[in-house]
């Protein structure tokens, strides 16, 4: 019954940072382990290619035997940094060692992981920091050992279940075989995670909400990691990987008097913390982030709506990261539970001709952005490669792991997980293109136009989509929801654009996405973390601009609780309050 | 067995110094003159506009509002085979606000109903500390006059037996300590740790059957304050830190042999140094290897059984301390509390010559600091030493808050940890008798009771792993008075009824167990000896042995770098 909850969702924005596991150092002193980055990770890959080694030969003799066992290792150095009102909440340097250990129990044809079993393929753990490797070694025996009762013992299950049930309507094997892949990243370098000076950063960013007086909760965020990735398998594979990332997110809240939750996030992702955005344009995007909560604050409520409407290349990207790019992943078209909306669409057309889709995690940038969702070796240790999913509106492929589905064998390099999970299909990527555009702007006059065709007093324009949620199983509607955060009614008489809050677009996959008419020329990128069954991953998406003859919205559901009775601290003309300010003109105030 | 390791956090040497421009201060300050604590002139701030100010349209106003912030400093880290694993340093400051609406004798506490947590910033400015008061401050009220509207509607479908307060009434307490500070002795101090960590768990070269060997620390520092609408100004400071190792084998059959050892203390000086964690991780191994050729224990045993003052602490925490807590019970339930000790208040739950009593206000024990010792609870209660055990007979429970029939008022034991709610627990638990005997005089006894009931063995427990599974548990035969070292057993029937009527006697060797897990506390008791009680064979499924041994040992010690 789980939802797909993605794109920055507000808990995991504030759970995992604030409250994430951690391994702490010191900052200004040697780490525990220094010797140099190339000799460190040969260590680490040796000890872990020896303890596979030695593993395989032992557990050949056992009954029954793996016939797939594979080690990975995330090593990572980072810092996190969560500010609230110039003043840091939490400042965390981790350092971890993470090690999944894989097997297989079987054939490929029928192994462990069969249905629900799944899980059953992998145990994890923590490893030494320091480059001690009998420690290491004698850690990941340990792991091996517990991951060889459970996946025996999960291997007789299978087997027995197997027996007394009905056939299974698709009958692929449980492991694609592959070629393996040997590949060692060049050296990068190393990242010094400066705490005290992006401290400094944090104060003076998020210093900048404190100007509002309608913003009630506000966190800024600053994330740096410095990660390898090591992986060994039994059937030859040896791959390191590593980079670097730095992201920035600004988060803020307000409620409408009638109780309803507002919330605006921003985020900043790079490559390293100097490839972020200028401090100017942060502070910019935050006063955005100010003014946005304050005329939502004010905003009508959107009345229940369907007809023409347009989405920015940014919503887009989101729109089709929910509704479309989920459905795609390869594991949704197998299993009893599934929806499998697509399943049987290969070389049918599923969106208008003029539209493709590729999921390219090859991909570095587009038009300067640098894309999240990139890598060159996904988490199964399959080079990644471009997918064109859909093309010309016709649907191709699937976004495929080492899970093959019915028609589809083989693993296209999509397999992703966060540490400690199973990998399934998942976006890396996700890019919509276009032979049939216009300019941005025209789109607008072209939406004002189908407005007055359609009869209606005014379409609806989303420039930003917060996220949603997709549900793609069975049991549930196969229906989608996405958040939209910012929506103006664009009328048909030339007023201006005016704002509303409390929109909810809903809909079914396969009608919303046939009603696009045509795009903007400019594609646009959204960068955030995606949420599922495997866990979270960074992903991309990108899409220009686009018109729909028709978008189905309804109210949101909102809680009503009250915005604070009292106004915040430093708009309270307390006497000896040096601080007060009067509430600002913007403002519709806390006070009743 | 482990407290989860704090949130993390590393302050800047910016912030290090703010904290020690205010620890300076604060030496020199004296009660009632602390407006130049940021965090308290905040607290006092937002409190004072609370009182004056929040009010929902005609709603009630609250009658009571509390804040408690706790300042946690922390320096953790384990080494497993002789390696760092983790190691977190962290600083954080969780915020407790609690709002009641109503009066003392009805209001809005309710399950969780009375308290909102957030953070507040590590520095002090005070517009920001405020903002996440206020903010929370605000859910509090509201959540409250929710709660105390549905309590109302619940309070009309039930009759209630015993009108009991729901809140007791407390004078307003001051009391402001200097500001502790974690000091660990820096990175020479850090890196002292860290090797004494690798050093203790490398020891599991010396026998190739241990499975699982790790040593850990964890040491805490908190600063609590508390201010309430009563008039109430706490500023006070409580440090713990402790040690353990675990580490897990099995016997040739299979069984799985774990054991768990933490040593804490109330003063980093107190802490065991190199040379002893060594010893004790020595000891662990030398245990671990008895136990693996001891012999399962195979039928069921009914006699007499003697326990250390080690694994006699584990029996009163569990039997008498928690069965003492005046923990409140659900709405509308006619009994006094939550536990098993609801009704026996005056009844004789101990033989006459046991009383227990609970002392916050004890500082040491042979020279060795207290872990559960305070002066004002998490409540702004101050410290009350409590009689539990009077001859024999339930005297009195523990007391926070929130009271409870026939106990209308707090006696200083609403404790929390790491600012969680507080809730009614133990501090110092002291077990004392008034006719003891020689730990020798006990092990006589043991075998005399034997030769009575034709046993051809009695039992001594040296330590428990949770209070049926005894760890390390010998039999003492009654023909020549060794000792023999089994495994697999489980005691059947030890529980309050068994202290009731089967305690036959105590030792005159108390010791000192400082618990630094959960709430830190101190238990203080001799060693008991049952006159009866089961003892049988656990029935714990074994699993196989491995199927492969462990990687070979690097012959040279591997180079190890960062200390």
């Amino acid at each position: 019954m789980t939802k797909q909850r993605t794109l920055l969702i507000l808990n995991f924005f504030l759970l995992t940072t604030l409250f994430g596991d951690a391994v702490d150092k010191n900052d200004d002193k040697d780490t525990p382990t220094k010797p140099t980055h190339a000799a460190a990770s040969q260590m680490v890959l040796d000890t872990m290619q020896a303890e596979l080694d030695r593993g395989r030969t032992e557990l050949a003799k056992a009954d029954p035997s793996p016939y797939f066992i594979s080690y990975t290792v995330n090593d990572r150095d980072s810092l996190t940094i969560a500010g609230s009102q110039g003043t840091i909440l939490n400042s965390q340097n981790n350092r971890s060692r993470f090690a999944d250990v894989s097997m297989r129990i079987g054939t490929p044809d029928l192994d462990n992981t069969h249905n629900e079993s799944r899980p059953s393929a992998l145990t994890s753990g923590s490893l030494p920091l320091v480059d001690d490797k009998d420690a290491i070694a004698r850690v990941l025996w340990q792991l091996t050992e517990r991951e060889y009762r459970k996946s025996s013992r999960s291997y007789e299950n299978v087997k027995t279940s197997k027996k007394v049930r009905a056939k299974e309507e698709d009958e692929s094997s449980d492991f694609s075989k592959e070629q393996p892949s040997r590949d060692i990243s060049p050296e990068k370098t190393p990242l010094t995670l400066e705490q005290k000076k992006w401290e400094a950063r944090v104060r003076k960013l998020s210093a900048t909400f404190r100007n509002y007086v309608d913003i009630e909760r506000s966190v800024l965020v600053l994330e740096v990691e410095d990660g390898s990735r090591y992986f060994v398998s039994t059937e030859g594979s040896r791959i390191e990987s590593g980079g670097h990332s730095a992201r920035i997110m600004a988060l803020a809240t307000s409620r409408a008097v009638d109780g309803m939750e507002l919330l605006r996030v921003e985020t900043f992702s790079a490559e390293s913390p100097d490839k972020l955005p200028s401090d100017a344009e942060i502070i910019a995007k935050i006063k955005k982030m100010g003014e946005d909560l304050a005329a939502l604050k004010k905003a009508p409520i959107a009345e229940p709506f369907s007809g023409p409407s347009m989405l920015s290349g940014r919503a887009a990207a989101v729109f089709f990261h929910e509704v479309l790019g989920h459905r795609l992943e390869g594991q949704r078209q197998r299993g009893d539970e599934e929806g499998q909306t697509f399943t049987k669409r290969v070389n049918q057309e599923v969106l208008p001709t003029f539209l493709s889709v590729a999921d390219d995690p090859t991909r570095t940038e587009v038009n300067g952005t640098q894309l999240s969702g990139a890598y060159k070796f996904d988490d199964e240790g399959m080079p990644s490669r471009p997918v064109q999913v859909i093309k010309d509106g016709v649907l191709k492929e699937f976004l495929m792991s080492r899970m093959p589905v019915k028609n589809f064998s083989q693993s296209n390099g999509h397999g992703r997980n966060q540490p400690g999970l199973m990998a399934v299909g998942r976006q890396g990527n996700l890019i919509v293109t276009s032979t049939k555009s216009i300019k941005d702007s025209e789109v607008r006059t072209r939406l004002i136009e189908e407005v007055k065709k359609a009869g209606k007093p005014y379409g609806l324009l989303f420039d930003d989509i917060q996220g949603g949620f997709t549900l793609t199983q069975r049991a549930l509607p196969q229906a989608f929801q996405v958040l939209p955060i910012m929506v103006y009614r664009v009328y048909a008489d030339g007023r201006p654009d005016e704002l509303v809050r409390g929109v909810d677009i809903v809909g079914t996959p396969l009608t919303a996405l046939t009603r696009i008419e045509i795009t903007g020329d400019k594609p646009e990128v959204f960068n955030g973390i995606c949420g599922a069954e495997s866990g979270s991953v960074p992903v991309s998406a990108v899409a220009p601009s686009m018109l729909f003859s028709e978008i189905e919205v309804q109210r949101k559901q909102q809680s009503h609780e009250l915005p604070p009775i009292l106004p915040p601290p430093g708009f309270d003309p307390l006497p000896g309050n040096k601080n007060a300010k009067e509430p600002s003109k913007k403002s519709t105030g806390g006070e009743q | 067995m482990k407290r989860q390791p704090l949130i993390l956090t590393l302050r800047s040497l910016l912030l290090a110094s703010v904290f020690l421009s205010s620890h300076l201060w604060a030496q020199s300050s004296t009660p009632g003159s602390v407006d130049n604590d940021p965090l308290i002139s905040s607290l006092k701030t937002e409190l004072e506009r609370s009182r004056q100010k929040l009010q929902l349209d005609n709603e009630k106003k609250p009658y009571f509002v509390q804040y408690t912030v706790t300042d946690v400093q922390s320096l953790s880290a384990e080494a497993v085979f002789g390696a760092l694993r983790r190691e977190n340093q962290t600083h954080i400051r969780f915020l407790r606000v609690e709002v009641r609406v109503g009066d003392y004798k009805r209001d809005s506490s309710f399950g969780n109903g009375d308290g909102v947590s957030d953070l507040v910033p590590l520095d002090d400015d005070p517009i920001a500390i405020r903002h996440q008061i206020w903010l929370a401050t605000d859910t509090a009220y509201k959540r409250a006059l929710e709660i105390l509207t549905e309590k109302e509607a619940r309070l009309k479908q039930i009759e209630l037996e015993y009108q009991v307060d729901d809140f007791a009434k407390a004078s307003p307490v001051v009391s402001v300590s200097p500001l502790l500070k974690l000091d660990f002795g820096g990175e020479e101090g850090r890196k002292k740790y860290r090797a004494m960590l690798e050093s203790a768990s490398s020891l599991y070269r010396n026998d190739a059957k241990i499975q699982t060997f790790s040593a850990s620390y964890d040491f805490n520092v908190l600063n609590l304050y508390l201010l309430n609408s009563e008039g109430s100004l706490v500023r006070n400071g409580r440090e713990y830190y402790s040690f353990s190792i675990n580490a897990a084998t099995q016997a040739p059959d299979g069984m799985r042999i774990d054991r768990g050892r933490g040593f804490a203390a109330a003063k980093i000086g107190e802490l065991l140094d190199v040379t002893h964690l060594n010893t004790e991780a020595e000891k662990i191994i030398a245990s671990l290897a008895a136990l693996r050729s001891a012999p399962v224990v195979e039928d069921q045993y009914q006699g007499p059984v003697l326990f250390s003052p080690d694994a006699a602490a584990d029996v009163f925490h569990d039997l008498v301390g928690n069965n003492a807590l005046g923990r409140k019970p659900n709405l509308g339930s006619p009994a006094r509390t939550g536990t098993e000790y609801a009704n026996y208040f005056h009844s004789r739950v101990l033989p006459e010559f046991i009383n227990i009593v609970d002392d916050p206000g004890m500082a040491t024990f042979n020279g060795k600091t207290l872990l559960g010792h305070y002066d004002v609870d998490e409540e702004g209660v101050k410290a009350q030493a409590v009689t539990i055990i009077d001859k024999g007979k339930l005297a009195n429970y523990l007391l926070g808050r929130s009271p409870i029939r026939d106990f209308p008022e707090s006696n200083g034991h609403g404790r929390s940890s790491n600012g969680g709610s507080p809730s009614p627990a133990m501090s110092n638990l002291v077990v004392k008798a008034s006719e003891t005997m020689s730990r020798a005089d006990l092990e006589k006894k043991l075998i005399e009771m034997c030769k009575d009931r034709g046993l051809a063995f009695g039992y001594f427990v040296q330590t428990l792993g949770g209070i049926n599974s005894p760890r390390l548990l010998y039999k003492v035969y009654v023909k020549d008075g060794h000792r023999e070292l089994v495994r697999g057993a489980r005691f059947g029937d030890l529980d309050r009824r068994t202290l009731r009527s089967d305690l036959a006697a105590v030792g005159n060797d108390a010791e000192l167990d400082n618990r630094a897990t959960g709430i830190p506390m101190s238990i203080i008791t001799p060693s008991i000896l049952i006159d009866e009680m089961e003892v049988r064979r656990d029935n714990t499924t074994k699993e196989k042995l491995p199927q492969y041994g462990p990687p070979p040992l690097g012959t040279i010690a591997t180079t190890k770098t960062g200390n």
